[in-house]
């Protein structure tokens, strides 16, 4: 039998930017399919983490693999290639100023010199995915802050991923479109099998995203479901991050009845 | 870091820079169109000041060196004067510390606030080297921009020095436009070329490393835009004069 190779996998990895640890000696896995959710308060590396799985820093030491192929050491060439495997969404959207919401979405295309009706037909389908697609001519400036969002996870799916990073994509929002995120997360987990890391501090996202699934019907409506006592979700699995170390890692069950004060103030729970 | 150690790692990550992008042309893809924009914001774009500069620079030199001239009976070296000045010095100089004003800052804050809204990394992680796409485009358009800008200076330069001369000091056309001719041989335009040529350089990849090394959200934009200016300002003035020197100890020389 064959054996999958993780999707995402740090071994060991540590990071410092002068005196600052950010990371120390940090080690999970993100099985393929699986949704990690990271949390943990600001300026506890959360994004960072994302910025190494992408290459776009290097760690002090320690391994990291995508899809069972070490990136540690890969030239930025090398990392191109395995850029191409990942979908990163920013916190802010992170969208091209210059260019409208079209051209953002299609700038993985282009840069592959794809073809052009094969660049539209995508672009639209992205857009329809995340449903913005009366927004297709606007400038990012014209976009609310979770349009931006919306646009930003757009041009990420391009290319269908099997790996996304989410860099606190709720932040700033309104609960209501918050959720929508949140429910664009659940529909790429349930119905694409992608995997993800979910960086976030929103108790209603955690909520969300551990308690719910999506089914699509035949007729391909989507439903949305609790997932109740009936059964139990396993590929949402969480990380909680203090002062460079992961002091927690488990299902939501587990994080609930975990004792640790830290992890029972940050649920807002009391001991 | 100690204010020398600050300078050397600056230096060292410009060349850095330098590096990373000249060898970018080896390697493809090379954004042909993103460099024939830039050539039209930051080059034409700059027209009207570099018109503006050139026109009054050669009328205030017509001004001031008619009267002196005159007291020694060189009036009709006037025009000499003003196309040697411009030519060698002011063309270049001048063009080129305007571009550091309009384009290194612009480039800087543009570079700087694409660092801090996350566009540039969005740009690595969707597999363009920002290298290739933003930092190459600036500089070649630069160092073909600057050359070229700077000859309309000069000519402006020596209208508006013509203009003076006939309007204020009622001298003939013919004798300024003749004495003007005297200035221009291949040398002078040669060393007059060679100048901005540097410069744009100069400015352009000041102003990158300054954008790209922005820290400290939009403050730190501010502080990238204003020590783009200053910086290649100064680099501008102080690399004029070693160009000076070289030139004048090679090709112009001393007659």
């Amino acid at each position: 039998m064959r054996v999958i190779p993780p999707a995402i996998e740090f071994r060991d990895v540590s990071l410092a930017f002068g005196e600052r640890v950010i990371l120390d000696r940090v080690s999970f896995r993100v099985a393929p399919g699986e949704s990690k959710i990271v949390m943990g308060g600001s300026g506890t590396g959360k994004s960072t983490l994302l910025r190494l799985s992408l290459g776009l820093i290097k760690p002090d030491a320690g391994q990291i693999f995508i899809e069972g192929e070490e990136i540690t050491d890969y030239s930025e060439e090398q990392l191109m290639r395995v850029r191409q495997k990942i979908g990163m969404v920013f916190q802010e959207g992170a969208l091209f100023d210059s260019l409208p919401v079209y051209e953002n979405i299609a700038y993985r295309l282009r840069e592959q010199k794809a073809d052009p009706d094969e660049i539209d037909a995508t672009v639209r389908q992205m857009l329809k995915f995340v449903d913005l697609e009366n927004a297709i001519d606007m400038m990012p400036n014209e976009l609310s802050g979770g349009m931006r969002r919306r646009v930003g996870i757009a041009r990420a799916l391009v290319g269908t991923p099997k790996i996304i990073l989410f860099d606190e994509p709720t932040a700033g929002l309104d609960p209501i479109t918050a959720r929508t995120i949140c429910e664009l997360a659940l529909k790429l987990r349930d119905l694409e099998n992608v995997a993800s890391i979910f960086v976030t501090h929103r108790l209603q996202d955690i909520d969300v995203l551990s308690s719910e699934y999506v089914t699509q019907a035949q007729d391909g409506t989507l439903e949305y479901h609790k997932e109740e006592d009936k059964l139990c979700l396993i590929n949402t699995r969480f990380i909680m991050l203090k002062d460079g170390h992961i002091i927690f890692s488990g299902s939501d069950e587990q994080m609930y009845e975990n004792n640790n004060p830290y992890i029972l103030k940050f649920l807002n729970r009391r001991g | 870091m100690n204010p020398i150690t600050n300078a050397i790692y600056q230096l060292q990550e410009i060349t850095l820079l330098t590096w990373r992008m000249l060898r970018s042309f080896f390697r493809p893809p090379i954004y042909w169109s993103e460099m024939l924009r830039q050539m039209d914001t930051l080059g034409v774009g700059s027209l009207a000041i570099i018109l503006l500069t050139g026109t009054f620079t050669g009328g205030v030199l017509a001004l001031n060196s008619a009267n002196t001239l005159q007291r020694f009976g060189f009036a009709n070296q006037t025009g000499q004067l003003v196309a040697t000045s411009l030519i060698r010095e002011l063309g270049p100089v001048l063009t080129c510390l305007m571009l550091a004003g309009r384009v290194g800052s612009g480039i800087a804050a543009e570079l700087g606030s694409m660092l801090v809204s996350e566009q540039i990394d969005a740009m690595r992680a969707l597999g363009t080297d920002p290298i290739k796409k933003l930092v190459a485009p600036r500089i070649i358009s630069l160092v073909i921009m600057a050359p070229l800008l700077t000859v309309i200076c000069d000519l402006m330069g020596i209208l508006g020095g013509l203009f003076v001369a006939v309007s204020q000091m009622f001298q003939s056309t013919n004798v300024f436009w003749a004495s003007a001719q005297e200035a221009i041989n291949g040398k002078e335009i040669f060393g007059g070329l060679i100048k901005p040529l540097v410069f744009g350089f100069i400015i352009a990849i000041v102003g990158c490393y300054m954008g790209l090394s922005t820290e400290g959200g939009t403050v730190g934009v501010g502080r990238s835009t204003t020590r783009s200016v200053v910086v290649s300002s100064i680099l501008v003035i102080i690399v004029d004069f070693i160009l000076t020197k070289l030139l004048i100890a090679t090709l112009l020389g001393y007659e």
